[in-house]
């Protein structure tokens, strides 16, 4: 028989962390992890000889402070520096947009455009940032099982409540008018420069299937806003080592409280016994046990082939179908023998402006046009991109003067209309570089080596579905009561025994730690 | 001597009239006040080209609120809704959709596409029905002020709170999804034949500019969902006459309780005195006085045409100027020789009263992309009804009227190209593409009148030409319609009220605003 508490099925960031809080309180605890290392979709990989890239996930800044705190990452060799540039946005005509941490700064690059919205900036900035806060205090919360708030449910509906009433009476209004709007008409209200609009939309929709344009995506700009490190729309800077280091601390951490983490361990069935789920299958035949299983794996992949999904009430089952994935990025590194060249930075010695993000996104109306194709199953002529060169504070990522370049290119499908992924690899790289050149023509010049994620690839490689790395849209409807499943938003799955912990689960993507956090916490309570 | 009167109305629009009615009704003494020579506003029959009568705007009917329709007793006023029995849409490869107000019906016709869409459309329905059943109470009640909950606001938040937690979980996630999702997504969860979703969808964008995959619209869906004719559910009508014969007979209301109607009687603004409403100032320059003031206008005349800026809050101006319009929507009328033929049906006429050119949903959305840029759809979206089919008083024998209703424009156009030009253009539009699909319309065509949301906006006097007075997203429903804190009718300015679609329930000829305002004007007893 066994000896843990807990078994948790997969170990992605979400899987170390919920195992980490509940081995700090005592459970014993196994992490069950399919791949030779831990770190899920949050992992460094070496692409080309002496190359190596964030492979999945970016965005470092996002891990909740929280987290951070409560299982003492820092003292596990954690170190996030938010980089002074946030995000550089170049122009086709040369000129560019850098936003910076520093506001005045940034109200300096602003009044190259507009000087109504240097003038605006702060406010936006001083408007925004107490809604950020009150989505912040949402996003630790288990969502009540709306619309039955019960005594049991009090303390969630309670804090549900408590980051509303900081926010001030004035306030609530406006805050609950700003969640559903398109970000474009958010950023309308404040801002004449289609350039800055551009800069601050793309953070809003770099993780969703939708341009600026769609309703919806004000929230999801707050949900960036809320747990970026740089107290502006986005974080900037990361770990030296790229995502993996991160992973590579929690699993450090994880360890110190006890954790037992087996990599190379695929789990092939979650095992029921009278329709309680009491263990989990290894692909090799093995069988562990315990009082509570955790899947830290998204919800299609968690019920339909972990578990088998005729065991599970219709209603699951259809709302199980109706999880809106979509992959929606693909995924490109570049190993590079120099430094592109930026037109708009051209003469500068100061390359200070890259540390951040590089956003292709000249202006918000570029990015809804990127969006368009996607509703026809069609790939974007003319993408978004979201670039890292993390070379740039992180040296040992490539060989010395070489760089290594990450994009995040958008919009992708998961699945073309007309015909195979196959036939048009080659033109989407193609589209991505051609783009990219408009803005560093070098570029293709100092190519070495090019890997290429498609949104299926990401799928087969990180077991994304439709390569989803927020397993399941950041929408709406897909949100706090109704988040992974409606009337299972508590962590706790359609079936006894089984715990949910990953990015399906409220409040959902990005590496936060969040779902595991919360997670950890409803399972201590249901286990006491 | 000064006229001296309880309560002016600014706009005989169907909800100005609706609200004078209730107040004429209580025995205050009323004046209706309308720029145009006739009532109606958005909602009125125009002979714009001889012997040839035509719904200019609005056409056709499904949401006035039955409450109206019985305190107002507006049968006996001349209301006379003929139900619209079918909804035809033609499809691009020869073949159609017909459905039907009747079940089997429609399960044939639906069976001849997809056997599973033919069991699963009475479910959708009924579900829907139960949708709108547990939002209709939210219709007919004064949006509360979650900002400012005073006595009143803490109940009314209170009984919102109870009637959510008396809807099932069942319901309430449902209720979720269509007040968030696009229409598309949330047909997809139900239908698999693209004409039936086309079809569905249409509910979904009408009035908007967005496209059927754009998150929000299922709400939009619902809104056009809770219609009730004759205590059914879902029915579209037709007044006799034209929507016009609407706003007559709430007109005739209102006279019976003695109000007095002017045409041809444009405001000026509302007059002022110390943060108060003591009546208007016509064009002429004439002061007319009344005790309170409502305008059935939109949000932006109300407050930022009719009132000096002095006279508002900063957070109301600034919430007016940003209230969304982006009217999208054109019309086009036009008198025909002969009765048009759609390919599809061969001879059977029978159907065609309403005709929906939707052929599938990428044409819906590509016809909202070649808005979304500053233009108008080159192949659009057009609600296409034939009054004449039903009504034969509406043309000379023999002749018909074909008034359609058409999305995409956008209300700035291209700005690079002439108006005029672009008129012509649009219009050409809509009859090449009505060509495709009724081969003979073009060698029908006596008389052609073209609409763009901006001809809309000058002729009606609706903003950006936004048939409903704004935009029904979720950020400008309920308690944000038209803006946090001033969703209760009442303006800062004392004695002012608000009457019109920009207020909640919304747009369409519901007069839901026009009762709801005369109700909080009576209970706050200035008058």
């Amino acid at each position: 028989m066994s000896n843990y508490d807990v078994i948790i099925v997969g170990g992605g960031h979400n899987g170390l962390v919920a195992g980490s809080y509940l081995a700090k309180a005592g459970r014993r605890v196994v992490i069950l992890e399919k791949k030779k290392a831990v770190g899920g979709a949050a992992v460094s990989e070496e692409f080309a000889p002496g190359f190596t890239a964030s492979s999945c996930a970016g965005g470092a800044g996002y891990l909740s402070s929280k987290v951070v705190g409560d299982l003492g990452l820092k003292a596990h060799g954690l170190a996030i520096e938010p980089s002074e540039a946030v995000a550089f946005v170049p122009q086709s005509d040369g000129s560019q947009l850098t936003i910076w941490r520093d506001v005045d700064r940034t109200v300096a690059e602003i009044a190259k455009f507009s000087e109504a919205d240097a003038k605006a900036y702060p406010g936006f900035l001083a408007a925004m940032r107490p809604m950020a806060e009150a989505v912040s205090g949402l996003l630790e919360i288990t969502p009540p099982d709306l619309p039955e708030v019960s005594w049991s449910d009090f303390p969630s509906a309670r804090t549900m409540a408590g980051p509303m009433r900081r926010l001030g009476r004035k306030n609530v209004s406006q805050f609950l008018k700003t969640l559903p709007m398109p970000v474009s008409d958010l950023l309308d209200e404040w801002f004449e420069s289609d350039v800055l609009k551009g800069a601050i939309s793309a953070s809003a929709v770099k993780d969703i299937s939708w341009g600026p344009r769609e309703s919806g995506t004000a929230y999801t700009l707050l949900y960036n806003w809320a747990l970026s490190n740089s107290g502006l729309f986005r974080s900037s800077g990361g770990m030296k080592g790229g995502m993996g280091a991160i992973t590579q601390v929690l699993a450090t951490a994880a360890r110190s409280f006890g954790v037992e983490i087996q990599t190379d361990s695929p789990v092939s069935e979650i095992l029921l016994e009278n329709g309680v789920a009491t263990g989990v299958g290894l692909a090799g035949g093995d069988k562990l046990n315990a009082k509570v299983i955790v899947s830290g794996v998204d919800p299609r992949t968690t019920f339909t082939e972990l578990l088998n999904p005729s065991r599970l009430d219709l209603s699951v089952v259809r709302n199980l179908r109706n999880i809106k994935y979509r992959g929606s990025a693909a995924r490109i590194h570049l190993a590079l023998d120099s430094l592109p060249e930026f037109s708009a930075l051209a003469g500068s010695a100061d390359l200070s402006a890259l540390e951040g993000a590089i956003q292709i996104a000249p202006n918000m109306m570029y990015i809804q046009r990127a969006y368009d194709c996607t509703k026809y199953g069609e790939y974007s002529p003319h993408p978004y991109l979201d670039i890292e060169i993390p070379t740039l504070s992180d040296p040992e990522m490539a060989p010395a003067g070489q760089h290594v370049m990450s994009i995040t290119a958008k919009y992708v499908p998961y699945a073309l209309r007309q015909g195979s992924w196959e036939g048009h690899r080659e033109a989407v790289v193609d589209a991505v570089l051609s783009t990219l050149a408009e803005y560093a023509p070098n570029l293709r010049d100092s190519i070495i080596h090019k890997e290429v994620l498609l949104p299926p690839d990401l799928e087969e490689r990180f077991g994304l579905p439709e390569g989803n790395g927020n397993h399941g849209e950041m929408s709406l409807d897909q949100f706090l009561h109704m988040r992974p499943l409606p009337g299972y938003a508590q962590y706790k799955a359609p079936v006894e025994g089984l715990f949910l912990c990953g990015a399906g689960a409220h409040p959902g993507g990005g590496v936060t730690g969040l779902p595991g956090h919360n997670a950890a916490r409803e399972i201590l309570k249901a286990t006491r | 001597m000064t006229e001296q009167y309880d309560a002016i109305i600014i706009g005989g629009g169907h909800n100005g009239l609706t609200c004078a009615a209730y107040l004429a009704k209580a025995g205050r003494k009323v004046l209706v006040l309308e720029r145009r020579h006739l009532v109606g506003g958005a909602a009125v029959t125009e002979e714009i080209y001889p012997g040839f009568k035509f719904t200019v705007c609005s056409y056709v009917v499904s949401l006035l609120r039955p409450e109206v329709i019985r305190e107002l007793e507006l049968a006996k006023h001349g209301l006379h809704i003929m139900p619209l029995l079918s909804s035809f849409a033609p499809m691009e490869n020869g073949d159609y959709l017909l459905t039907h107000a009747d079940d089997s019906s429609n399960y044939h016709e639906l069976r001849r596409h997809s056997k599973r869409d033919a069991e699963m459309f009475p479910l959708f329905n009924q579900m829907m029905y139960e949708m709108a059943h547990a939002v209709k109470p939210i219709l007919a009640t004064v949006p509360p002020d979650p900002s400012a909950p005073g006595l009143r606001g803490l109940q009314d938040l209170n009984l919102l709170r109870k009637h959510f937690q008396g809807m099932s979980k069942k319901s309430f996630h449902c209720l979720t999804k269509l007040m968030t999702m696009s229409v598309s997504d949330f047909l997809d969860e139900w239908f698999e034949t693209d004409i039936l979703k086309s079809l569905m969808a249409l509910n979904g964008i009408i009035g908007t500019m967005l496209g059927p995959k754009s998150p929000g619209t299922a709400y939009v869906l619902l809104h056009h969902y809770m219609g009730e004719l004759d205590g059914a559910f879902t029915a579209w009508g037709a007044q006799q006459g034209g929507t016009g014969g609407v706003s007559e007979a709430i007109a005739s209301a209102a006279r019976s309780y003695g109000a007095e109607i002017r045409c041809n009687a444009p405001v000026e603004r509302v007059l002022v005195e110390d943060g108060t409403a003591v009546g208007v100032v016509m064009e002429n320059g004439d002061e007319i006085k009344s005790k309170v003031v409502a305008s059935g206008c939109d949000p932006t005349v109300t407050f930022r045409k009719l009132l000096e800026e002095k006279e508002l809050p900063d957070d109301l101006i600034s919430a007016i100027d940003n209230f969304k319009y982006r009217g999208s929507s054109g019309k086009v009328n036009l008198a025909l020789d002969g009765m048009p033929r759609f390919s599809a049906l061969g001879d059977d006429a029978s159907a065609q009263c309403m005709a929906e050119i939707c052929p599938n949903m990428d044409y819906l959305e590509k016809a909202y992309d070649d808005a979304v840029y500053g233009g108008f759809s080159k192949r659009p979206f057009m609600d296409v009804e034939m009054p004449t089919a039903n009504d034969p008083t509406m043309a000379p024998p023999g002749k018909h009227v074909l008034s359609i209703f058409v999305q995409y424009a956008n209300y700035a156009l291209d700005p690079y190209d002439s108006r005029d030009a672009q008129r012509d253009a649009f219009g050409d539009a809509v009859v090449n593409t009505l060509s495709d699909f009724v081969p003979n319309i073009k060698d029908l065509i006596l008389h052609k009148q073209v609409l763009t949301p901006w001809d809309i906006e000058q002729r009606i006097g609706l903003t950006e030409g936004n048939i409903f007075q704004g935009e029904l997203t979720l950020d400008q429903l309920f308690f944000f319609r038209p803006a946090p804190g001033y969703s209760d009718y009442r303006t800062p300015v004392k004695n002012y009220y608000q009457c019109g679609s920009g207020t909640h329930p919304g747009g369409g000829i519901t007069a839901g605003p026009g009762r709801l305002g005369a109700l909080e004007i009576l209970r706050d007893g200035n008058v």
